[in-house]
This record gives structure tokens, sequence and C-alpha cells, in this order.
């Protein structure tokens, strides 16, 4: 070997050994991996994984989390369970979340299953595991919460940071009672989609309006993907209903609000979960035809409201990273449980699932959409209609191309209006 | 009156839905699954062509038709020839194509709600005390002028008769210098193209999602079923049939079980007639 090639060889091992040593302290700490099973394809997968993606970007940029003595960024993992498609069976995101945990090594389970039906199945998959779990999107059932007070020891890790459909129940029917004062409507119909939380919420309803003096005229189920809905709106309109009540997350709820309006159905469309009309995209899909239609958006956050400092803040931030504005009903509870995780994390200094379940049931943080505190017993968070006391919930109604909150009042930022042929 | 109208709408809704699925089988013998993600296919060619070309609804639904129909032809041609004659590798590649499709819409982010398409007529009538709007009643109109249209098509037409030739008896039709593949290309163009205009008739209605391929698919196979696959007549009829049977389930029992009605109809025909209405595969019944 020449003297020169012995020197260019030692100068590269010198470097190399050099960039090793150097290199190795400043080197970036391991991320905390965040797996999130979603339906990507649908607005309450694709909402959650946005506001994830903006929570992680923020807390990366500011420096990742404090856990104990050093900082280390948040990694999220999205796998696409496709429950909310038709015909996909709940082992579907099963195998999603069990991929998550065991090969791309998450340390948390953030968004979903969204499906309620896959989400109570993977309650048992998150105890097998130990496995921290934060729901955000979609899942509205009561029995989640409820399987968690039940079994507290066995299903502990199972938290749910936005409203469920007995609160969305309760909005509805504080709703409905205005209604009736206003406009004297003692006329529901109730439309809702061949889902469990969707099926439950809809019983639930008509048990509710009739106990409280209400004439349910009819309750229509129909199943995911359907297209046609004329029948049950000609059964609306012939039954002299006033409000049709619409429990949906399929897109295909559009068409039920173009029909509404073509057949000029004198009855005010009420979505307590209506996908279709959550997003600000949904005036452009009905050609304006969905204009007074109210939906619940579950969180405030999701439409914009000044129901704390930070609601506003996230919906600009949101609407600049996305050139949309927050869509559905899981997008401000997504952000926010990154923000809750990371709180929970530096509290417990530890990634332990034990110490996260104790410092989480201890969060008191003022959100996006309120004073967020989970209930220590059921893990569900605890809502409220003022923002200083709780999660507070968002209706809106389409309003000449606009989201308007109206609901509740305390963040309300206009009144519930009448379509032209209902006005008396 | 409200089931007469709303039962003959859907009735032509599915009609619409599976003609070209029966036209491709009645001619090829080719069942071809791809059927409903050319459907959805062919609405969001439509769509594309308006907004992001930019042009008119007339000339969208022209250059629609005619993509969409050689889209078909080149399926033909370039996958299914492969494959003629050996029916469950026409189910399997043809199935594939309709993944490929459904699935690459969705991975190019087409998806959600926002997808829509212009109607031709806004507004709504009614009629006998039946509020319905117009862009329903075109589709009645267009399903009965389609019908029409196919009777002289392949009654009074040099490619139609060639067509009903290689649909009632493949060899004597090759006999007489009708070649086969020829006229499959022009069934799968064609019967792309019927679905084609299914789309353009019947997405004005709601919005273009990819997940509507496949109950396309299904209705479509269901209609084919109990009319006797490959007869375009006994499609007819049993779109009529299942399609009022869907109505008065609605009405009498509730819509959930609407799509439950198709499901039950392929099983009852499969187990009482398995040649369907008008169907022409007597073979299948005596061996049954």
């Amino acid at each position: 070997m020449s003297r020169r090639r012995s020197v260019v060889l030692s100068m590269f091992l010198l470097m190399t050994v050099l960039s090793f040593v150097l290199v190795a302290p400043v080197r970036a700490a391991d991320p905390i991996v965040l797996g999130c099973p979603l339906s990507t394809a649908f607005l309450y997968g694709w909402d959650a994984e946005r506001g994830f993606t903006l929570a992680v970007e923020e807390i990366n940029a500011a420096g990742g989390v404090q856990v104990g003595t050093e900082k280390r960024p948040f990694k999220m993992e999205v796998i696409d369970t496709r429950d909310l498609e038709p015909g996909v069976p709940v082992s579907e995101a099963l195998l999603a979340v069990e991929k998550l945990i065991l090969d791309k090594k998450a340390s948390f389970i953030l968004g979903g299953p969204v499906r309620s039906e896959a989400a109570l199945a993977a309650m048992a998959l998150l105890s097998k595991y130990k496995k921290v779990s934060i729901l955000t999107s979609g899942v509205l059932t009561p029995k989640y919460h409820a399987m968690v007070a039940e079994q507290y020891d066995k299903f502990k890790y199972c938290f749910r940071i936005h409203g469920e459909a007995t609160n969305l129940v309760g909005e509805i029917f504080a709703n409905f009672s205005q209604l009736k004062e206003k406009y004297g409507f003692n006329n529901l119909f109730i439309m809702a989609q061949d889902v469990s939380h969707a099926r439950g919420a809809a019983d639930i309803v008509k048990k509710i309006a009739t106990d409280k003096g209400w004439n349910v005229t009819g309750l229509e189920i129909y199943p995911t993907g359907a297209t046609d809905f004329s029948l049950g709106l000609l059964k609306a309109k012939d039954t002299k209903t006033e409000i049709i009540n619409i429990w949906m997350d399929m897109p295909e709820s559009a068409i039920l609000l173009k029909q509404w309006f073509d057949m000029k159905v004198p009855a005010l469309p009420f979505g307590s979960t209506l996908a279709a009309a959550e997003q600000p995209g949904f005036w452009k899909a009905t050609e304006g035809k969905g204009e007074y239609t109210l939906c619940n958006v579950v969180n405030a956050g999701n439409a914009p409201s000044n129901a704390t400092e930070w609601t506003m803040k996230f919906y600009n931030a949101y609407t600049k990273r996305w050139n949309v504005e927050p869509e559905g009903l899981g997008t401000s509870s997504s952000y926010m449980a990154v923000y809750v995780l990371k709180d929970a994390i530096e509290r417990a200094k530890s990634l332990d699932s034990d110490k996260i379940v104790a410092e989480l049931e201890k969060t008191d943080l003022m959100g996006v959409y309120g004073r967020l505190r989970f209930d220590p017993k059921s893990h569900q968070v605890i809502p409220a209609t003022d923002p200083k006391e709780g999660a507070v919930g968002s209706i809106l109604q389409w309003q000449a191309g606009k989201r308007v909150v109206v609901y509740p009042k305390s963040i309300a930022m206009g009144e519930i209006q009448l379509p032209p042929w209902m006005k008396k | 009156m409200d089931i007469l109208i709303y039962g003959t709408i859907n009735s032509v809704t599915l009609a619409l839905y599976a003609l070209g699925f029966a036209l491709v089988y009645g001619v090829s013998r080719l069942p071809n699954f791809a059927h409903g993600a050319i459907y959805v296919l062919s609405g969001f060619i439509a769509w594309s062509v308006i907004n992001t070309l930019g042009l008119n609804h007339l000339l969208a639904i022209v250059i629609t038709m005619v993509v969409t129909a050689l889209i078909g032809s080149a399926i033909y041609l370039i996958f299914l020839i492969r494959v003629r004659g050996m029916a469950i590798s026409e189910i399997i590649a043809s199935y594939a194509i309709a993944l490929a499709i459904l699935e690459g819409l969705r991975w190019k982010g087409f998806k959600g709600m926002t997808y829509t398409l212009p109607v031709f007529i806004e507004g709504s009538t009614s009629i006998a005390g039946v509020s319905v709007d117009y862009q329903r009643l075109l589709v009645v109109g267009v399903g009965a002028a389609l019908v029409a249209f196919l009777w002289v098509f392949t009654h009074h037409t040099r490619i139609g008769l060639a067509l009903r030739g290689m649909a009632q008896d493949e060899r004597a039709a090759l006999m007489l210098g009708i070649d086969s593949d020829v006229m499959a290309v022009v069934a799968m163009g064609l019967g792309s193209m019927l679905a084609a205009l299914a789309a353009l008739m019947l997405l004005p209605l709601g919005n273009i999602v990819v997940e509507s391929g496949y109950n396309v698919l299904i209705l479509a196979i269901a209609v084919c079923i109990v009319g006797g696959i490959g007869s375009w007549a006994g499609a007819v009829m049993a779109a009529f049939l299942i399609g009022f049977a869907q109505i008065l389930t609605v009405v009498y029992l509730g819509a959930h079980y609407q799509m439950v009605v198709a499901l039950l109809a392929i099983i009852l025909t499969l187990i009482l007639k398995p040649s369907g209405l008008f169907g022409q595969q007597k073979e299948l019944e005596e061996r049954v």
C-alpha cells in the first residue's frame, strides 16, 4: 500500500470514529410512537389523522415531550382500519390495532377504531397488551365507558376524549324543546343508519321523545351505503313531521339532504351524527341544497366559535396547515388527545401504562373545547354546556353557505333558522 | 301511488345498473365483475372533465361515454382475452380489475362526499300528490329510451344482429364469419358505455363514492341472476320485480331490509329456478 493511500485510509477511519463519538450525544432521542388505527378513507378517519398530525408537529417543533430527564419527539403510525366501510368485518380493525402494537411498537393507541363495534371489540386487545388508548373519533356508543366502569381493572387503559351518544341526545332535546316553545313543533321523524351507535341512539331518542310528549311519526333504519331516501321523506311529509332527526355517518347522507330540498319537505333536518353536513365541502356537494341543515360536530373547535382562547387559535392553525377548515367530529378531540397525553407523560415522567392511566385520571386542562377532565371511574371526558366547567359540544346550522354554531348558548354564534317553505 | 312512482324509479335504476352487465355476459359469456368499478370510474371521469378541464355538461357526457367504452374494450383486449372461456379465471381477473380501479381511485384521494355531478333539470313536481324530482323522471325516460334503443340496435343493425348471433349460438355465428373476439370487444365497450350512462344519470342524484361500485355490482348480478343470465329482456323484468319488491319492503317492513331483498332474490332463484326467469342456460337447470 502506498504511503498516500494509507494516509487517506487513516483519515477516513479517523473521521468515521469521530463522527460516532461526536454525533452520538446529540442524536435525537427515540420517538414515542403513537399508533393511530383510523378508517382513513372516511371523514372520521382523515379528520382525526390531520388533528393528530397538527398537534404532533407543534409539539415536536417546540422540542418534544419531557419524559423524566430527556426530551422525546412524538411519531405517528397510521393504519387504515377500513371499519367505517360497509361489509368490512370488525376483525380487520383488530388486526390493525395488533399490528400497531406488535409491529409498529406503538406506545399508545390514539384515535380509533372508529366504528363503535370495532372499538368495543378492541378493548380486550388493549387490556391484553396493557396499552393506553384514547378514543378521539367516531365511537359514540355509551357502552364503551360503561364497560370501563363495570370492569375497571380490565379496561382501565381505555379513555374517550369526545362526547358520546347520551350527551348528543341531551343536546338535541335541549334544542327540540326550544323549537317546541318557539314554533310549536311536536312531530318528530327519526332516520338512522344501520350501525350500532345510530340504531341505539335512534331508539333512545324515540323513547325519550315519546316520554316528553313528542309525537314520533316514524323511525326508519337505512343500510350503510343507501342512496335513496325518498320514501322515508314522503312518510315524513305525509305525517306532518316538523323535525327530522338524522343519525348517519355515511357520505351518502348528503343525498338525503338533496332529496329533502328537492321535495321541499316541510321539516327541519336535524342531524345528531350527520357526517356529510359536518364538512365545509357540504355546501358545494349539495349545491346549497343543504342550507338550514343542523348537525352536531360533538365538540367545539370543529366549527368556528370562541369557546376558549385556544379554539380559534386551533381553528386557524388547522385551516392554514390543511387548506380546509376543521371538518368532522374527530378533529379538535384528536388534536387535544395528543396534548392531553403529553401532559400526562410529563407528569408521570414515564411511559409506563399504569402510571399514565393514573395521570390521565388527574388531567385538568383548558383545551380547545373547554376544560378537559376524565371521569376517574369510566374514563369518559366530562361534558358541560359551559367551557369553563367541561368539554362543550357544538351544534351548527348551515346558513348562507356558512357553518354557524347555534348551541350551546355559551358559545353560539347565531340562532336556528327555518327554511322559507316552513315558515308559518 | 308513491309505491307505483318510486317502485318504477327504483326498477329503472336497477335496470340501468344491470343492462351493461347483461349485455357483456349475453354476448361473450363473460361475467364482468369490473362493471361496478367502471360505473364509479365513469363518474369520476365526468367529474374531472367538468371540474378540471372546465368543459360543459353535455360535452362531458359524450367524452365520458366514449372514454369509458374505450377503457372497457381495453380491459378485454389487455386482460380478459387471455382467460376467455375459463369461467373462474374470468371472474377472478375481472374482480381483480375492479379492485384495482376502486382502490386505485381511493389511493389517489377520490374519497369523501364532495364529488358530485350536476343534475340535468333542477326542481321537482307533484304526480298525483307525490313529490318527485325532475332528474328521477328523466332517469325513467332515459331507461325506457335505452331499452327501446337496445331493441332496435340488436334487431336492425349489422353489429346488433352480430351481437345477437353471438349470444344465441357462438359456433353458428363463427361459421357465418362473425369474429368472436371482435364482438366481445364491442360488447365490453358497449357494456361499459351503458355503465357510464347509468352513472351519468344516477350519480347526479347523490355523490360519487368509491364504495358504491361494490353495491352496483351486487345489484347488477342480482338482477341478471333473477332475470336469467344473458337475457336482456329478463334483466329488465327482474329489475322491475326486485325494484318493486324493494320498495314494498321499505314501505311495509323497513328500509334496512332493502338490500336483503336483492340477496334473497339471488338465493331463491338459485334454489327454485337456477336459469332465472328468461335464462338460456337450460343445462344448468337440468343439472340441478
